[in-house]
């Protein structure tokens, strides 16, 4: 991204009052600006965070106290025995690194295949898959939902995992990174005979790494904060996956219990923070190679 | 990131891999390419197949049930009705309630927040000390699961103990049941969804931003333009393009609205906050009405494939964003 510093340089020792208020003044109003924004931002997530240390008394305390007066860690065990947790843990575990695999691999395949092998109907096929893009996913879901149900799929990890696994916009960005990818490299690797199986996995794979480290971690936090779907397939609490689960505590724990209520939302959302953490540039350009 | 210069003067930006795909379609496929491209098919068939079962079969489901009596708990079809679904729906008070209601929604949640997501990407455009905290801390709605994040605003506006009828209270005003009444549970849906999406915006805008020649800045100063006037006259016009992508997006996301209507209002008070999504959900999963449910997802299908046509022509004549 643009390092080009649009502020002119300024020796601070030499600048009058006049030239420092007008330097100082704008530098204060941005963060004046940004320090409101991220309170409104991301001080829900703390409030979160706090409050699900808090009794169930407290939470709901007027004035409301900022620290817990104690810390009440045992509020994330009462929230394991309500609801299972290490459960929907382990299925929203399971259910987001299998698509996630899933989506990059097929879309690594298909995004490679059209952009650098020729066959017919390559055109159409793709316009059709642009075209499918543009439709949201979301309205077709009842005869979905009917046709999971007649698979025998409602309430198994397959009709979580499977009719998530093509992405019609994974597919996009491979191509178009491959479309862009200089050619020696796999002509190289063609005239010492690597067919395009191994070319693919062995050669273009590897190259398109940060590629596929962005789409995957995506991709990754998509699936496991997706909800809709996931409400619809699973009716079982064994396969709840966590933001189901988070829903059927809400529906249970009724209103006194906010503190329960917090510490359940912040398993939900921990999870996705280390990530961001962990792979925010990943993440930034991901949504911004959108664009492109 | 963007080739800003090219893109500026002639407009039109075409890609390398656009290129070097009509030069190669030019010329005869050479043995090695024809057999090499039947792999194609085995390449695409996992995508291909899975999206065709899973996507666009459900899409011919949806359009042909849309004409019948269809019972989507037991799968029996119930006779061919014709048009009747869509007339029901015009006379439902219910959907046409649903239709204004994502309409309002729409009107003021995207450009609520495109507008706070161009201000502050326009804030954290030039380095300085603490950016990357403010990025992090300004983005992290976006990424965080909506139950989650609504969950939280059912906490901060609840009528007992929420921090903002504290606040309220505080001030001598009496508790206000966000969320239970009306208008204030629209208004809250509305706070809740651009509050959740202007970190995207912020993200989409920074890259738009980031392709502005520094030079552009660099000239309006001498000329002695202000900030301010820097903002309106470059930044803003510049990334038009930016400005209509993320337009069509949110529209288009904005249609399929639910998660957040589920969790903080279940679609009441009196239906009043439930959207489209909602109320083919509605019927497709409460009430079973298949074929009314489908119709609703027909409608729904037609206006987003109306808005990207929109979009396409839009984009075709700025010339300036391509989506390939």
């Amino acid at each position: 991204m643009n390092q080009v510093m649009n502020t002119p340089p300024i020796r601070r020792r030499h600048m009058s009052g006049e030239a420092l208020r007008r330097h100082l003044v704008p530098v204060v109003a941005r963060h004046a600006v940004l320090i409101v924004a991220s309170v409104l931002f991301f001080g829900p997530f703390l409030w979160m965070l706090l409050t699900s240390f808090k009794s169930s008394a407290e939470a709901l305390a007027f004035p409301p106290t900022f620290l817990p007066q104690t810390w009440r860690f045992s509020n994330f065990v009462d929230v394991f025995r309500v609801a299972p947790f290490g459960r929907y843990y382990l299925n929203s575990a399971i259910v987001a690194t299998t698509t996630t695999a899933g989506q990059v691999l097929t879309s690594l395949a298909a995004g490679f295949a059209f952009a650098r092998l020729r066959f017919r109907g390559r055109e159409v096929i793709f316009v059709i898959l642009l075209a499918a893009l543009l439709v949201p996913f979301e309205v077709v879901f009842t005869p979905l939902i009917s046709l999971i149900s007649s698979l025998g799929w409602m309430n198994t990890y397959q009709g979580l995992i499977v009719p998530n696994i093509p992405s019609i916009l994974g597919t996009f960005l491979f191509r178009q990174f491959f479309a862009n990818f200089p050619r020696e490299i796999e002509d190289a690797s063609r005239i010492d005979g690597a067919g395009v199986w191994r070319r693919l996995w062995l050669v273009m794979a590897p190259m398109a790494s940060p590629m596929i480290g962005s789409f995957a971690v995506l991709s990754f936090v998509y699936n496991w904060n997706n909800f809709f779907f996931q409400f619809l397939v699973v009716t079982q609490p064994l396969y709840f996956t966590v933001p189901v689960g988070l829903t059927q505590l809400q529906s249970t724990n009724a209103a006194t219990g906010f503190n329960l209520l917090m510490a359940g939302s912040t398993l939900a959302v921990v999870p996705v923070f280390v990530v961001f953490l962990i792979f925010q540039k990943q993440i930034a350009s991901a949504l911004a190679g959108g664009l492109r | 990131m963007v080739d800003q210069d090219n893109q500026l003067s002639t407009g039109r930006r075409t890609s390398a891999g656009d290129t070097a795909a009509t030069s190669r379609g030019a010329r005869r496929p050479t043995r090695m390419e024809r057999r090499e491209g039947r792999m194609g098919y085995l390449l695409i068939a996992p995508t291909t197949a899975l999206l065709t079962v899973f996507y666009l079969w459900p899409v011919v489901q949806t359009i042909g049930y849309s004409f019948t009596n269809w019972n989507s708990a037991t799968g029996s079809l119930g006779g061919i009705v014709g048009i009747q679904n869509f007339r029901t729906l015009l006379d439902d008070q219910e959907f046409t309630r649903a239709l204004l209601t994502t309409g309002i929604y729409i009107i003021f949640v995207v450009p609520a927040t495109m507008t706070i997501g161009l201000v502050l990407a326009a804030l954290l455009a030039q380095p300085f000390r603490g950016r990357g905290i403010y990025r992090a801390l300004l983005f992290v709605p976006y990424i965080a699961p909506i139950v989650g994040s609504a969950l939280i605003f059912t906490y901060i506006l609840s009528p007992l103990g929420g921090i903002v009828n504290g606040v309220l209270t505080s001030l001598g005003v009496a508790p206000v049941g966000f969320l239970a009444t009306e208008p204030w549970a629209l208004v809250s849906v509305i706070v809740f969804s651009s509050w959740q999406g202007v970190g995207y915006a912020m993200v989409i805008y920074a890259a738009g931003l980031s392709g502005i020649p520094p030079s552009y800045y660099e000239a309006a100063r001498i000329d002695g333009a202000s900030a301010w006037r820097r903002f309106f006259s470059i930044s803003v016009p510049l990334v038009a393009p930016t400005t209509a992508f993320l337009a069509v997006t949110g529209v288009i996301s904005a249609l399929q609205v639910f998660t957040q209507v589920y969790v903080l209002t279940q679609g009441g008070p009196l239906g009043s906050t439930e959207t489209l999504l909602y109320y083919i959900y509605k019927q497709g999963f409460v009430y079973f009405h298949g074929g009314l449910a489908s119709a609703a997802a027909v409608i729904l299908l037609i206006i987003g494939i109306g808005i990207s046509i929109i979009q396409l022509r839009f984009i075709n004549r700025s010339d300036a964003v391509e989506l390939e």
